[in-house]
């Protein structure tokens, strides 16, 4: 299928993430991928996996395009990251969500707060603001939680308040970045529980992680990264 | 940008404000006293300026004209060799001088006034010459002189009583009076008239100087509150960058925030001036004689400190944020 070179959003179908021949060397030296072909599609839930130094956190920063690839293609969500510009960034990052490990939610700022402010970035108005949030507290299990403070929540309360905010915008694509990394192995069967039931409503999921008992158990496709390659791209109970 | 999100961004930065509030009493603290002391600067500059002006009033000139008086006392019968004018008692005939009556004497004077630099021009008679040296002598010495009453006893001749609008300009302006026909000579003080313009640009550069450098240092305490609130709320600002928020978004609360310190500083500033003008005048007033009342300068010099305050928010914080986001305001993910 064919993607616009220059631009934004016009072919909104699979696959939403595409690398062609896409290397990364920092300035430092380090070769951190070299030569990565992958498509996902929309709709689809990927694991990637390898371990330290593999190249998964340059993979997911080009895709967020905080880094720029030096060679190769990068298309996502119909936009074209590598003639994308600086100020076209903010409208790919609204296409997705993103969950980080350590949760980041704003410690001054209530349960509500933390995920309402993500719409008042898009520029949302807070009738729109309070019906959304509403929902994605309840979609997490937190309904009850939204004048609670950061502090007096579990680390997988958190998570799923980080959750909850990258969902509010409607996103086509969750990025979740070791999401499971400071929680207990419970709480983190439960992350991944509802980010599959996310992905079943149409949202695409692409998720680090090391715990290679969740990506079996949950046996969603695998991208597995060694040495800024792709060594494997199969599905968890293949694992 | 939306209006919600405007209002959303406004209320950040007065949120920012007190949560950051240490900070922001520091940096008023600091803006207050750059503010006065620029005040100050410009008050004594706008008073010395004043003081100037009315002792440039004063500093007038005196072109005395080439009248009968002039031509009494030898100046113009000397030059002539030959003529068939019939001299007076005196021995002057009315060739002998170029101001024979006080309409010529009048029509020179207007002369004088179209000349650019003069501000105005003023006929003095021979007898209104004599009267004003008289009235400045000693009761005891008027006596010697009232001979110089009688007729054709006045020495003086009439004059051209004229004041400047640029004392800068004072010696051409004298240069092209002399030039100007019927004019004899001219009294002035040229020496006070050049102290006087090099007190006053003196004061106006003494005064833009301080100025300058306190705005700079404005701007820099600003910048650095700015820096300061900008690290503390780093994770803000990389969550913002990973939904999407664009970098006038990022921006905005800082910008307000930067406006609200430059406000606070002015209005206090405003008040301190007003308080410490007050109590200096009173003391001033006593040795000095007037000053200018502050009611005269308060809008200018609110004007001129809300100017500095908020050019002073905006640029810093503008600077700082714009630094930040280009460099490192995208890397969310490594925080």
């Amino acid at each position: 299928m064919e993607y616009v070179e220059q631009g934004f959003n016009v072919a909104q179908s699979s696959p939403i993430i595409e690398f062609r021949g896409v290397s990364k060397t920092y300035q430092t030296g380090t070769h951190a991928l070299e030569d990565v072909n992958i498509k996902i599609n929309s709709g689809e839930f990927v694991f990637v996996v390898g371990s330290s130094g593999a190249g998964k956190s340059t993979f997911m920063k080009l895709i967020m395009r905080e880094e720029k690839a030096n060679t190769g293609k990068i298309l996502v969500n119909g936009f074209d990251l590598t003639s994308m510009k600086r100020k076209s960034v903010p409208m790919l990052r609204r296409t997705m969500g993103i969950v980080f490990q350590d949760f980041r939610l704003i410690p001054n700022m209530n349960v509500f707060d933390n995920v309402a402010f993500a719409m008042h970035v898009v520029g949302a108005d807070s009738r729109n603001i309070r019906r959304e949030v509403t929902k994605a507290l309840s979609l997490v299990g937190l309904g009850h939680k939204a004048r609670s403070m950061p502090n007096q929540l579990s680390g997988g309360e958190q998570q799923r308040v980080g959750l909850a905010r990258a969902l509010v915008n409607s996103p086509d694509l969750i990025i979740a970045d070791e999401p499971t990394g400071n929680v207990d192995p419970n709480m983190s069967y439960e992350i991944v529980s509802l980010l599959t039931e996310i992905n079943k409503r149409g949202t695409t999921v692409l998720m680090v992680t090391h715990d290679h008992n969740l990506v079996r158990d949950f046996n969603h496709r695998v991208i597995m990264l060694d040495g800024g390659k792709i060594v494997a791209d199969n599905f968890g109970g293949d694992l | 940008m939306k209006f919600s999100s405007v209002r959303y961004l406004v209320k950040e930065g007065v949120k920012n404000t007190w949560t950051n509030r240490l900070m922001t009493i520091a940096s008023v603290g600091v803006l207050i006293a750059c503010m006065v002391i620029i005040g100050v600067a410009a008050i004594i500059s706008e008073n010395v300026n004043v003081a100037m002006g009315n002792l440039e009033k004063q500093n007038v000139v005196m072109a005395y004209m080439k009248d009968y008086s002039w031509a009494l006392y030898g100046n113009g019968a000397d030059n002539k060799t030959e003529s068939d004018e019939t001299a007076d008692k005196n021995g002057i005939r009315p060739s002998d001088y170029v101001i024979h009556n006080e309409k010529e004497a009048k029509a020179l004077c207007d002369k004088i006034a179209k000349l650019s630099n003069v501000a105005s021009v003023e006929f003095v008679s021979s007898e209104e010459g004599l009267k004003t040296a008289t009235e400045s002598m000693l009761e005891s010495q008027k006596e010697y002189f009232t001979f110089l009453e009688g007729e054709g006893e006045n020495p003086l001749p009439c004059a051209a009583k004229v004041s400047m609008k640029d004392m800068s300009l004072f010696g051409q302006t004298v240069k092209e009076i002399e030039k100007l026909e019927g004019i004899d000579v001219i009294q002035s003080n040229s020496g006070l008239a050049e102290k006087l313009s090099a007190i006053k640009q003196g004061v106006t550069v003494a005064g833009a100087w301080i100025i300058a450098i306190l705005m700079i240092i404005s701007l820099v305490i600003v910048s650095n509150t700015i820096r300061v609130t900008m690290y503390t709320r780093k994770l803000e600002i990389s969550i913002m960058k990973a939904v999407g928020a664009t970098d006038s978004f990022v921006r905005i609360p800082f910008i307000v925030e930067g406006m609200l310190i430059g406000l606070i500083s002015a209005l206090f500033a405003e008040g301190l001036l007003y308080c410490c003008y007050r109590i200096a005048t009173e003391t001033i007033i006593k040795t000095f004689g007037e000053v200018i009342p502050f009611g005269v300068m308060a809008w200018q010099l609110l004007a001129l400190f809300v100017i500095i305050g908020i050019a002073s928010g905006v640029i810093g914080s503008v600077i700082i944020i714009s630094k930040y986001l280009r460099k490192e305001g995208s890397e969310f993910a490594a925080i």
